[in-house]
């Protein structure tokens, strides 16, 4: 299981309370294995298809939807 | 004869002494009017918490409002019915006889929920479910945050009317938890009308693992199960239907299999989200014995009722987080502990049954944002 580097589009920022949290999904290939990881669109819902895998262009799963906090870069 | 200047000298006219007296007249005021302060200070306190609440009330109102406006072609006003729904009561049964109470609560639990299912259809009448379940769910968060306010603003307007120092003080102790969990409600309006899973659709994160592409059959409301296999064992899993922010009926669900579909379960796993203590870590994963289910009581009576008549152990996998993180944004610290359930699961499977059991792995919780 490797991760790509996953394109990022605009970041959608969920504020909560003081913590500022970005949303993710996780798209998982069934066939090879490729997760990848990319901003939470509305609509989303984990087991829902995904974009074709990068990899071997099989329809890939969402597995995981989830808020990391922010992290101030650089 | 004392003469004017003699009784000044009496008494002292120099700075020290009109600060003793001060200090003497202050000790009076205190003692006679101390609690009358205090009351001032603390109700003052709370009136500052009280008002943080009816903003949150108003403003999770307006979302409610705006979430329907913004859904469906709503044909009147929505505000004017949403604020029916928030005045809305619940009366429950009496207790006097409790015997057969939790039927009778159920069903009124139930009555209440399909009503307010049906109002919200008509009133986004070609809404998806999803929507219509957001719509559901930010109604009772609204809700919920109304209730909070009415009866903080209640217990404060006695408190003031009655003088009561007592009942004022008691309120502000408990205001900062009250705070707490009302900004964790407001919070949770906007993960839900994202349609995001919250912290406490871990469980049914878990089971949709086990149910991907595997066919689904309706086993109470809301609620559905599919069967596989596992390591010899046939696994009956259920959760509630997503990725519809349902909380469903496992407690039906469960009973239903073994008395309707006479399935011999020789085990019930069930993964929840649990309420952490303050100290303990967001994610940290408990084990234990017993139906691991939260909500008003009625799930967890029938779940103990018929494992309990049909000798089935029934063992539970706790995943702790906090009130907000509960109906917030799944967070990743959550998500991390999936694989430790995962493999506390294959553990109890495979030391607690033998091939050819049969065993029901239920997945509890909110399963908004979570298919199967
Ligand atoms: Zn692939």
């Amino acid at each position: 299981m490797s991760t790509a580097p996953a394109p990022q589009p605009p970041q959608q920022q969920t504020q909560q309370g003081k913590a500022k949290f970005n949303v993710y999904t996780i798209e998982e290939c069934p066939a090879c294995g490729q997760k990848t990881k990319r901003s939470f669109q509305v609509g989303d819902y984990i087991t829902k298809d995904g974009a074709n895998c990068s990899k071997c262009g099989n329809v890939t799963k969402i597995t995981l939807i989830y808020a990391e906090p922010v992290v101030k870069s650089k | 004869m004392p003469t004017l200047a003699n009784m000044s000298l009496q008494f002292g006219s120099d700075v020290s002494s009109l600060l003793n007296i001060v200090w003497l007249l202050s000790f009076f005021v205190f003692i006679v009017y101390g609690q009358r302060i205090q009351v001032y200070i603390v109700g003052n306190d709370i009136s500052r918490a009280l008002n943080r609440l009816k903003l949150m009330k108003d403003k999770s109102r307006k979302e409610a409002v705006d979430y329907f406006l913004s859904t469906g072609k709503t044909s009147a006003d929505p505000a004017v019915k949403i604020d029916e729904f928030l005045e809305y009561v619940t009366i429950m049964p009496v207790d006097l006889d409790p015997q057969g109470i939790v039927g009778k609560i159920e069903h009124i639990t139930e009555t209440r929920d399909d009503r307010v299912r049906s109002e919200v259809k008509k009133m986004l009448p070609n809404a998806e479910p999803i929507k219509v379940s957001v719509a559901e769910n930010i109604l009772e968060i609204a809700s919920s945050l109304n209730m909070i306010h009415k009866i903080v603003r209640h217990y404060y307007l006695l408190g003031k009317k009655t003088n009561s120092y007592i009942l004022l003080v008691q309120l502000q102790m408990i205001m900062p938890q009250v705070l707490m969990e009302a900004d964790a409600l407001i919070n949770a309006v906007d993960t839900f009308k994202l349609g995001q899973p919250v912290g406490d659709g871990i469980g049914p994160i878990i089971a949709s693992k086990y149910m991907v592409n595997l066919p689904k059959q309706v086993v109470a409301k809301d609620t559905v199960m599919s069967v596989t296999e596992y390591k010899g064992r046939t696994l009956y899993v259920l959760k509630a239907e997503g990725p519809m922010g349902y909380v469903g009926e496992p407690g039906l669900a469960i009973q239903r299999v073994i008395e309707e579909m006479n399935v011999p379960l020789n085990a019930i796993i069930m993964v929840d989200a649990a309420l952490k203590l303050e100290g303990e870590k967001t994610g940290d994963v408990a084990e234990g014995i017993g139906a691991a289910i939260g909500g008003i009581g009625t799930d967890k009576f029938r779940i103990e009722e018929v494992s309990a008549k049909h000798k089935v152990p029934v063992y539970a996998i706790l995943v702790k987080q906090s009130i907000l993180e509960a109906i917030t944004v799944m967070r990743k610290d959550i998500t991390d502990a999936s694989d430790r359930v995962h493999t506390l699961i294959a553990n109890l499977i495979e030391e607690k049954t033998k091939e050819g059991d049969k065993v029901l792995l239920a997945g509890i919780g909110n399963s908004l944002g979570v298919g199967q």
